[in-house]
């Protein structure tokens, strides 16, 4: 292998004009990293005696330089001294005097020069004693550049990165080391990351989807089955930011939720008027303080159970079920608005046509909303055999309340494009994301 | 083979790869942050001042009460008092407390909030002392105490160090100082004392023959910038560690270099917090803020060549990695590790994070760093501490006697936390140094160093001040078995 070095080297050096370091021919050829350097000068040497001049070379010369050398920048005035001190304990300052008297460790300093022909000889001159020299690479024309010698090394770790180091690098001469220690398995690159918060929500369409359908029959509203089946594909895309475990609690609680408000509206008002309106008022209202009043409920109701029966409690457990969704769904309109502006959709429209906006009324004055709303309060009452059980009831309470708080309304920018998009078209086209909650601040 | 050889055509000799000398390293946790949520960042830092009084005050009293308990003038033995507001007009008393330098040009909150107003920038400040203002203030738990007189303009000082002073209050009420005294040179471990201990513990009998030990190599600031044109002499660094450049006998040196300790500032301009003036500039420029994944400033290339450079060095010889000052790990010491996904390919070294039965063989650390390198204590920062202490100390450049210093109050941040940025540390202080190291070593310095000192009780520690490489192209080798330093300089030949 080493016989046809010249003809390697001739093809890459003379004809590719490639930059060749001993480095790279020892991996293009597998010898040792010395062997290589003496390869190099051979075909230096026979090339310029045939054609002077036709390679050119850079050499690295180690050894000792002068003490004063002109490439030294003003190090080797000091640093090759070794001050021993002696300590006195007293003071940090005092304890480290100059002590010129104390004999100087001469402190060993190695150069090594990388170095190109035409200047070889000059900073030869630099050196006190020069302990080897070698050809460090090999170029057809001069090298404009010395640094572009870096070149050779990021090529061989390119072209070479397929190479076991341990394995591979003890041919060329590489310092080797038995202790080594390298993971076995090498981890891969992990893959692009997978949008988890697309991804995670994917049951909770289906959820939503099963609750609307029973909504749509419950509720004998003229439930429009083509939005509904398109929710699932808007809340996936519009929710990235929400937490998979909220948006889930929160999903199916909104629905059940609906699913009573829906049965009850519906009674109330047949007269259905497709209108934006009552829908924000809705949600506004249930936004604010209604999720207040249940989750201070709920924790009482839970207790009393727990406290009172013992063995109803498998019969509440079936009813919990609603309670906590119904408590999830309500707390977190407090904390996430945007979640419901998510929600608000193409399934709501049911309900938002049933919300009488006749029967609530509400005033604002001086900067405070008054009125009266209906929200859902739950009841525990025990029934005739002994078991408590759980009804949410309609009721009526009158409230009064500051303005709107301006931090729910910096939630709003998610939803921009709805908004105009239904005040613009209305609800004609049945679209998803109508009657959000956002919808209602903006307009204020 | 000779060396001058490599000069000649080939001939049939064979070469053989050397085999690099073992390196036995414990890594030692006494930097490591609290993992997690215990890490809070809600605390005061006077906290940190009262933990570390505590800790150093009975060091300094037992060497002050030994050196002045014949302290006399004019018939009047100094007395000790507990605490600095117990000092008494006119009496010959000492006391131990908390150095505080008040200094004009020390950085100040309030001035940065004023920066913003200003229409011009003062240039950056090299000192913090002005000549003017300068007042020096000894504090504990009770109070302040002002410092005076001639003997302090000897005595090197900064906020934070713990010190016995013994003098009288003079009728302005300042103290006139006398003498002082520092905590000095805590105890050192035996060689192979912490070796030794592990392996009783886990029933090993004592080695009674270790192999000799090799050499260390330290480099700090090879600062890759993804620049073109400054990569060439980390190339020679590489191959030199590597054993591929140069003559055989030089190799075999190389060969002997048993470990690479990386003492910070390995990338440029990569620390993760802009300076309020990068702030400006960049939104200025772009419009755009600086903060966040910016894909048209954000560069990758010096951290891949980083670790490619690591990745190619790794399977000869293991690697302690400090951060420094630009790395892009946490700003404030102690320096958390630089993390492995800095090092998609280096990381194979490192071994995980849950098997922690044995030292990485790429061990990225923490700055400052402990550990043990065959049987020596080795305690190194990336040059923060001793750059801060430089700020303090006017018409000095000495920094092996900031090193120095720094070693005799026993910390190593003392400047931390008033003028370096430090984690609140709420039980106990993690920079007071609880044993002397062998060799202390600190990066970034503007010109290779070393010194020996001496301690009280004989402890013997070598100071090894470490060039910037990008500036010097130099390599600090440190014998491990005479901690005697030599240095390898690497340098291209220009016109000149």
């Amino acid at each position: 292998m080493s016989a046809n070095y010249s003809e390697w080297l001739a093809i890459n050096v003379l004809n590719e004009e490639h930059l060749i370091s001993y480095r790279s021919l020892s991996r293009a050829l597998k010898v040792h990293s010395n062997l290589a350097k003496q390869m190099l000068y051979d075909f230096h040497r026979k090339q310029n005696a045939k054609r002077p001049g036709s390679v050119h070379a850079t050499y690295l010369i180690s050894g000792t330089k002068h003490a004063q050398a002109p490439q030294s920048n003003g190090y080797a005035d000091h640093d090759g001294e070794d001050t021993a001190m002696q300590s006195s304990p007293p003071l940090p300052s005092s304890s480290m005097p100059q002590e010129e008297n104390h004999e100087a460790e001469r402190i060993v300093v190695r150069s090594m020069l990388l170095v190109k022909e035409e200047q070889l000889e000059q900073a030869k001159a630099t050196f006190e004693a020069i302990t080897g020299i070698h050809i460090y690479s090999l170029q057809a024309k001069g090298l404009s550049d010395i640094h572009s010698l870096t070149e050779c090394n990021r090529k061989i770790a390119v072209d070479y990165a397929s190479e076991d180091p341990l394995l591979g690098w003890k041919q060329y001469g590489t310092i080797q080391n038995p202790n080594v220690k390298r993971r076995s398995q090498k981890r891969q690159p992990p893959p692009p990351a997978p949008a988890p918060e697309v991804a995670r929500p994917r049951p909770k369409p289906a959820a939503v989807e099963r609750q609307a359908s029973k909504d749509s029959q419950d509720s004998k509203t003229a439930a429009q089955p083509p939005p509904v089946k398109a929710n699932p594909e808007l809340n996936k895309r519009s929710l990235p930011r929400q937490s998979s475990e909220i948006f889930k609690s929160f999903a199916k609680g909104k629905s059940k939720d609906r699913k009573a408000e829906s049965q009850s509206s519906a009674e109330a008002s047949p007269a259905l008027k497709p209108q934006d309106e009552p829908m924000a008022d809705f949600s506004d209202e249930e936004a604010d303080e209604h999720g207040e009043d249940i989750v201070e409920e709920v924790p009482k109701v839970t207790d009393g159970k727990s406290k009172s029966d013992r063995e109803a409690e498998l019969q509440a457990m079936m009813e919990q079920e609603d309670e906590i969704m119904q408590d999830a769904a309500d707390a977190i309109p407090d904390k996430g608005a945007s979640a419901e502006d998510d929600e608000d959709d193409a399934i709501d429209k049911p309900e938002a046509k049933t919300e009488d906006e006749t029967k609530e009324s509400v005033a604002v004055e001086n900067g405070r909303r008054r009125g009266r709303r209906r929200v859902i309060k739950k009841k525990t009452v025990k029934d005739e055999d002994g078991y408590l059980v759980t009804r949410e009831e309609p009721a009526w309470e009158s409230y009064s309340e500051e303005e709107p708080a301006p931090k729910k309304v910096k939630v709003t920018p998610a939803l921009p494009a709805v908004n105009i998009a239904k005040a613009a078209g209305g609800k004609k086209g049945g679209k998803p994301g109508q009657g959000n909650i956002m919808s209602f601040f903006s307009k204020k | 083979m000779k060396d001058d050889d490599l000069l000649s055509a080939p001939s049939d000799q064979q070469y053989v790869s050397l085999e690099r000398t073992a390196s036995t390293y414990t890594p030692l946790a006494t930097y490591n942050l609290p993992k997690g949520e215990n890490r809070h960042y809600q605390q005061q830092y006077a906290d940190m001042y009262f933990a570390r009084l505590a800790q150093l005050k009975p060091a300094v009293e037992k060497l002050a009460s030994e050196a002045w308990a014949e302290f006399e003038i004019a018939g009047e033995t100094a007395l000790r008092k507990d605490r600095v507001l117990d000092v008494r007009q006119g009496e010959l008393c000492w006391v131990a407390g908390t150095v505080y330098m008040e200094m004009p040009l020390k950085p100040n909150v309030l001035e940065d909030i004023g920066k913003e107003h200003w229409i011009a920038a003062p240039p950056p400040r090299i000192k913090y002392d002005s000549g003017i203002g300068l007042g020096i203030m000894l504090e504990d738990e009770s109070g302040r105490l002002r410092l005076t007189g001639g003997f302090l303009h000897e005595c090197l000082l900064v906020t934070g160090a713990i010190v016995a002073v013994v003098g009288t209050e003079n009728k302005d009420g300042d103290f006139e100082v006398l003498d002082l005294r520092v905590p000095d040179l805590p105890r050192q471990p035996v060689r192979w004392e912490l070796e030794d201990g592990n392996g009783a513990l886990n029933g090993k009998a004592t080695q009674e023959v270790r192999p000799t030990a090799g050499k260390v190599a330290i480099v700090s600031g090879l600062a890759i910038s993804g620049d073109e044109g400054d990569t060439l002499l980390l190339d020679l660094l590489l191959e030199y560690l590597l054993g591929e450049c140069a003559e055989p006998s030089m190799q075999g040196d190389a060969a002997k270099v048993s470990r690479l300790i990386i003492a910070g500032n390995s990338l440029s301009n990569s620390s993760p917090i802009p300076t309020r003036e990068e702030v400006v500039a960049a939104s200025k420029k772009s419009g755009r803020k600086i903060y966040g994944y910016d894909s048209s400033s954000y560069n990758a290339a010096p951290t891949d060549r980083f670790d490619q450079w690591l990745a190619a060095l790794l399977p000869s010889m293991p690697v302690t990695l400090l951060p420094g000052e630009q790395d892009p790990t946490s700003t404030s010491l102690p320096q958390p590790p630089i993390h492995a996904a800095m090092f998609p390919h280096a990381r194979a070294y490192m071994s995980l994070p849950q098997a922690r039965e044995d030292a990485s063989w790429f061990d990225s650390t923490t700055n400052p760093a402990e550990f043990n390198v065959d049987g020596f204590r080795f305690l190194g920062t990336g040059g923060q501490p001793v750059d801060d202490v430089y700020k303090y100390i006017s018409d000095c450049e000495e920094r092996l006697e900031m090193m120095e210093a720094m070693l005799r109050w026993r910390l190593t941040a003392p400047t931390a936390p008033d003028t370096l940025w430090c984690y609140p540390f709420q039980d106990g202080d993690q920079f007071v140094m609880k044993e002397c190291p062998h060799i202390f070593f600190v990066g970034n310095q503007p010109k290779f160093e070393t010194a020996v000192i001496e301690g009280p009780v004989g402890q013997q520690v070598r100071l090894v001040a470490v060039p910037k490489f990008r500036d010097t192209g130099e390599l600090v080798i440190v014998d491990v078995e005479t901690l005697v330093p030599e240095v390898v300089k690497f340098e291209i030949f220009e016109e000149g």
